[in-house]
C-alpha cells in the first residue's frame, strides 16, 4: 500500500506487472525455527508465495533454534508441516527448489557465539546466494526472550545493514501485557532496531476485508458524506469464537479476551472504521490517523468501568450440540480463575466525526458461531410517511465481514410484493468467494511480502500500540481493584455471553446484532 | 444447467430458447435452482467467433473461466457467410462450489447462432443481454474484418484478442486503432499474446530487482529468444517489451530475425530470435557480457527454470510458467487488468516488425 523510505530505485521492466512494492531478494532469519508458528504459518506461508512466483529467488531462509539440527532434518520438518499446512497442495519440484533455500542454525538465544557464528554465515549466504546484505529478522518467540535475542543481534552487528541494504525485524504479538510492558519491550527493540526497522505483525490487518475497509470507505463517494454523527446511530465490533482455550490456557490465564483481542485486533479495526482519510497511502499517514484515533478513545474512570464494561467467563454448556466444559474445568486453568474469556464494551471516540456515536464490542470464546464482523448501524428515517407507525421501520445497516465469509451487506427496506403496504428489511450482500473465485493469500504471505518490501503499511506502529495500553490498563486495573471491583459474570458455552452484555445495549434502546 | 459432473460428458450451450424470452427463461432457470445455487456476475464478457463448431468449445472455456471468473457471457458463433438466415439461442448456468464449500456458485451463459444476413444483429443481440452497470469486454476470437460496427464498440471497455493468430498484424491494428479512435471513449486493448509473455516478464525483470544490479541495464549486449513456429510475434512482443521499457530504439538494419537495437548511450544491442519446436517462447538470455540471465522452460513442466551465471553469482530457481491454453491466458487476463500502457509501448517499438 505504501512507499517506505527504503524504497529502491524503480525497475523499469516491473511496469504494469506489479501493482505493489516488489520484494527484494533478503535472508529471513527466524528465531523460534521449531515453534508452532513457524511451522504452521511461516515456512507455508513462504512457500506459497514461491509457488505463486512472488519470491525473490535469492531469498533465503534460516531457522535459528536451540535444538541441535542438520539443515536437511530441519527442511525435511519443514516439507511436512507445508504440506500439512500450506493453503495449495505442496508441488515436489517447487519444493525442492525452496528447501534448497532454507538452512538451520542452532544456536541457545543467549549464546554470544551464537549470532557470531549467525553474522558469518549470512555473509556467505549473501556471497553465494545474492541477498545483498538485506535481512529480515522474526522473533517468533515469547516476548521474554526478544531481548537477549536482540541484544545478540546488536553485538553481532546484525542490526545495521550495510551502506545500500536494510536490515528488520519483525516482532509478533503479544505486544507486551500493560504499558509499562509494552514500553518496556519497544525499549528493547529500540535499542537494537529504530522504529522504522520495526515491524509489529497483526495478523487481523493482512486479512484482505480488514484491508478492503478503506477501498470501501475511500474509493466510494457515497460512503464519506455519511459516515459520520449525522447519520450513523453506532457501530458494532463483534468478534465470536466457538473455540475454548484449545491448549493454550497457560498464556490465556495471564492474558484474557481484553489482551488477547481488544487491545490489538479490534482496537486496529476500530481505527481503520472511526480514522480519517490519510493524505496519502505512505504507511505513516494511514498510521497517523489510526493513531490519533486511539488517542481519542474517551478514557474511562474507575466508576464508569462498571457501566461500560462487561466482563464474562464461559461455563459448561454445548457447541454445536455438543457438552463442553466451562473455562474452570479446562487444563491448565485455575479452579477459581478469574479471566475473562468474553468482554463487551460501550466505547467513545472524541473526535469530530464520531464524538456522539457509541461503539460496542464484544469479543467471546465459547460462543454459538465463529465471525468477526463491524456493523455501521445508521439513523433511522424520520418519523413521517412509512415510518410513522407505532413499529417503526429497521435502521439500515452496513455490514463488513471480516471472517469466516469475508464480504460487505447492506440492509434497507422494501416493499413486499402484494396489494398492502408491507415493508421489510433486505440484504444486499457481496462475498468475496462468490465474486472472486480466486483465493485470497494468507494473512501472513501478504505481512511477509511487506515487510520483505519495506512496506509498513499494515503493521503496528510504537504509538499505536503505547496508546492502546494506555486505554485498556485502566479497565485491567479496575478488574483487580481491591473496591468496587467490576463483577465477572458467567455464561453458559454456547450463548451470545452473559445477560449483563445484552443490558449494556439495551440501556441505551439497543441490541446486539444477530450473528 | 451445466454442472460440474457433467463436463466431461459434454458442453452444450443448453437450453434453447426464444431470443425474445430469454429474460424470462433465465427467471425461470434461478427459480427452479432452489436456494444452494448463487448467481454471481462482475463483468459482461461477450466471446465472438466466427469459427465453425466454435459455441461447445467457447462453452467449456466459459465454464473453466467462470471457476474464478464469475460473469454473464454472452458467446456468439456467427456465419455471416451463409446463404441461409439463422438465429438460434441457448441459456445455460455453470456452477462451480464456492471456496467455503457450502454454495454453488453460478454464472449465467447466453449463446446464439447467427449465420447469414442475421450475423449483423450482433450489436443488437449483445446489447439487449447486458447485465446493467457492470463492465463490458468483448473477447474477439480470430480477425476482425469492415466494417467494424461503430455502435458496438463504443459501448466496449476492454477488446480482449489474439494478435498471435492474425494473419496480417498491421491491417488487424490498424482496423482495431481504428474501431478505437470512432469509439470516442477509452477502450482498453488486451492482447492474449501479450499475456502470454506475462511469465516470462515476471522472471526476466526479478532478476533487475535490486538496485544494485540497476547498472547491468546498461551492459546488455545481447538478447536471445526462442519461440516455437507460429510464435515469432510473441517472440517479437518480448523485444519490443525490453526495448520500450529500457529505451532502446530499432535500428534500420535489422533483419527478420536478427534486430539491431541502439540504446541512449548508443551502444548497440542485437536480439536474436530462433524458432525452435517447443513452448511458445522456450528460452531467453540476456548477456551482459561477464553475467548471463537466461529463463528457459522447463521441458514437460509448467515451470521455468531461472539461471544466473557469470560474475561469481550462480544461481537457479523455479517460477511458475503457466500455460498456453486459452483458459489460463483469459484469466490471467481478467486477474490483471490495467490500462496496457506497457503493452503499446512494446507493440509500438516492433510494430513494423510484426
Amino acid at each position: 500500500m505504501s512507499k517506505s523510505s527504503e524504497t529502491p530505485q524503480t525497475n523499469p521492466l516491473r511496469e504494469g506487472l506489479a501493482t505493489r512494492a516488489v520484494p527484494q531478494a533478503c535472508t529471513v532469519v527466524i528465531f523460534g525455527a521449531t515453534g508452532d508458528l513457524t511451522m504452521r504459518k511461516l515456512i507455508p506461508a513462504l512457500y506459497n508465495i514461491a509457488a505463486d512466483g512472488e519470491l525473490p529467488p535469492a531469498m533465503t531462509v534460516v531457522g535459528f533454534a536451540r535444538r541441535p539440527k542438520t539443515d536437511e532434518e530441519f527442511r525435511k520438518e519443514q516439507e511436512e508441516a507445508t504440506r500439512k499446512f500450506s493453503r495449495q497442495t505442496v508441488r515436489d519440484e517447487i519444493w525442492n527448489g525452496f528447501a534448497q533455500s532454507v538452512f538451520y542454525h542452532q544456536s541457545e538465544f543467549h549464546d554470544a557465539a551464537g549470532y557470531k557464528s549467525l553474522a558469518e554465515r549470512l555473509e556467505k549466504i549473501d556471497q553465494e546466494r545474492g541477498t545483498g546484505g538485506n535481512r529480515l529478522f522474526y522473533l517468533a518467540v515469547a516476548p521474554d526472550q526478544f531481548e537477549p535475542i536482540l541484544k545478540n543481534l546488536k553485538e553481532a552487528g546484525l542490526n545495521k545493514a550495510r551502506e545500500g541494504s536494510w536490515a528488520r525485524v519483525i516482532v509478533e504479538k503479544p505486544f507486551g501485557t500493560d504499558l509499562a510492558s509494552a514500553r518496556e519491550l519497544n525499549r528493547i527493540v529500540h535499542q537494537a532496531f529504530s522504529e522504522d526497522q520495526t515491524y509489529r505483525i497483526d495478523h487481523f490487518l493482512g486479512k484482505e476485508t480488514a484491508q478492503n475497509i478503506l477501498v470501501l470507505r475511500f474509493a466510494n463517494a457515497i460512503f464519506e458524506p455519511i459516515w459520520n454523527g449525522r447519520y450513523v446511530d453506532y457501530i458494532q465490533i463483534t468478534a465470536a469464537e466457538t473455540l475454548g482455550v484449545e491448549g493454550r490456557a497457560g498464556y490465556y490465564e495471564g492474558a484474557g479476551a481484553l489482551r488477547d483481542m481488544v487491545q490489538n485486533h479490534l482496537l486496529q479495526l476500530l481505527c481503520l472504521v472511526a480514522m480519517e482519510p490519510p493524505t496519502d497511502l505512505g504507511a505513516d499517514s494511514i498510521r497517523d490517523e489510526k493513531v490519533k484515533i486511539v488517542r481519542s478513545l474517551r478514557r474511562m474512570k474507575q466508576d464508569e468501568i462498571a457501566k461500560n464494561v462487561v466482563r464474562g467467563q464461559y461455563a459448561e454448556g454445548a457447541i454445536n450440540g455438543k457438552p463442553v466444559p466451562g473455562y474452570r474445568s479446562e487444563k491448565g486453568v485455575k479452579p477459581d480463575s478469574k479471566t475473562e474469556t468474553f468482554v463487551a464494551l460501550r466505547v467513545r471516540v472524541d473526535d469530530w466525526r464520531l464524538a456522539d456515536v457509541p461503539i460496542y464490542i464484544r469479543v467471546g470464546k465459547r460462543l454459538p458461531k465463529s465471525g468477526t464482523e463491524i456493523s455501521v448501524h445508521f439513523k433511522k428515517a424520520p418519523p413521517v410517511l412509512f415510518n410513522k407507525e407505532a413499529v417503526s421501520l429497521d435502521q439500515n445497516v452496513l455490514v463488513i465481514r471480516i471472517q469466516p465469509d469475508e464480504g460487505i451487506s447492506l440492509r434497507m427496506q422494501a416493499k413486499m410484493p402484494g396489494t398492502s403496504f408491507r415493508i421489510e428489511p433486505v440484504k444486499m450482500d457481496f462475498h468475496y468467494g462468490t465474486s472472486f473465485g480466486k483465493a485470497s493469500p494468507e494473512a501472513y504471505e501478504r505481512l511477509l511480502l511487506d515487510a520483505m518490501s519495506g512496506d509498513a503499511t499494515l503493521f503496528a506502529r510504537r504509538d499505536e500500540v503505547e496508546e492502546a495500553w494506555a486505554f485498556i490498563d485502566p479497565l485491567e486495573e479496575a478488574w483487580v481493584a481491591k473496591e468496587n471491583q467490576p463483577g465477572l459474570f458467567e455464561y453458559p458455552a454456547g450463548s451470545w455471553g452473559p445477560e449483563e452484555a445484552d443490558e449494556l445495549l439495551a440501556r441505551d434502546g439497543r441490541a446486539w446484532r444477530r450473528l | 444447467m451445466i454442472m460440474p459432473n457433467e463436463v466431461a460428458q459434454t458442453f452444450s450451450p443448453g437450453l434453447p430458447v426464444e431470443i425474445g424470452k430469454i429474460d424470462r427463461e433465465l427467471k425461470k432457470l434461478w427459480a427452479e435452482s432452489g436456494s444452494e445455487m448463487t448467481r454471481a456476475s462482475l463483468i459482461n464478457l461477450a466471446v465472438y467467433s466466427e469459427a465453425p463448431g466454435s459455441l461447445p468449445l467457447n462453452t467449456e472455456i466459459i465454464f473453466k473461466i467462470t471457476e474464478d471468473h464469475a460473469c454473464r457471457a454472452i458467446v456468439i458463433s456467427a456465419n455471416p457467410d451463409a446463404k441461409e438466415n439463422r438465429v438460434e439461442a441457448w441459456i445455460s448456468a455453470h456452477c462451480h462450489v464456492s471456496r467455503a464449500g457450502s454454495k454453488q456458485i453460478c454464472s449465467e451463459q447466453l449463446s446464439f447462432l447467427l449465420e447469414g444476413p442475421s450475423a449483423k444483429l450482433l450489436p443488437n443481440i449483445v446489447f439487449s443481454q447486458l447485465d446493467s452497470d457492470l463492465p463490458f469486454y468483448l473477447w474477439w476470437q480470430g480477425e476482425f474484418h469492415d466494417p467494424m460496427d461503430p455502435q458496438l464498440w463504443a459501448w466496449v471497455d476492454r477488446v480482449i484478442y489474439d494478435s498471435q493468430t492474425w494473419s496480417d498484424f498491421r491491417a488487424q491494428m490498424q482496423r482495431v486503432e481504428t474501431a478505437q479512435g470512432d469509439a470516442k471513449q477509452r477502450i482498453v486493448l488486451c492482447d492474449l499474446n501479450w499475456t502470454r509473455l506475462v511469465q516470462f516478464r515476471l522472471a526476466i525483470a526479478q532478476f533487475f530487482d535490486h538496485p544494485a544490479s540497476h547498472h547491468r541495464f546498461e551492459e546488455i549486449e545481447r538478447v536471445e529468444i526462442d519461440f516455437a513456429p507460429g510464435y515469432r510475434s510473441t517472440a517479437l512482443l518480448l523485444a519490443g517489451w525490453l526495448a520500450a521499457q529500457l529505451h532502446w530504439t530499432l535500428e534500420k538494419d535489422s533483419k527478420d530475425n536478427t534486430l539491431v537495437f541502439r540504446d541512449q548511450s548508443k551502444k548497440t544491442i542485437q536480439v536474436s530470435l530462433n524458432e525452435e519446436a517447443g513452448e511458445p517462447l522456450g528460452r531467453c538470455v540476456v548477456n551482459c557480457g561477464s553475467i548471463e540471465f537466461r529463463v528457459a522452460h522447463s521441458a514437460n513442466a509448467d515451470l521455468l527454470d531461472l539461471a544466473v551465471e557469470g560474475s561469481n553469482a550462480e544461481r537457479k530457481c523455479l517460477m511458475p510458467a503457466g500455460s498456453n491454453d486459452s483458459v489460463r491466458l483469459m484469466s490471467e487476463e481478467l486477474m490483471r487488468g490495467g490500462p496496457h500502457r506497457v503493452y503499446l509501448r512494446a507493440m509500438n517499438s516492433v510494430r513494423d516488425l510484426l
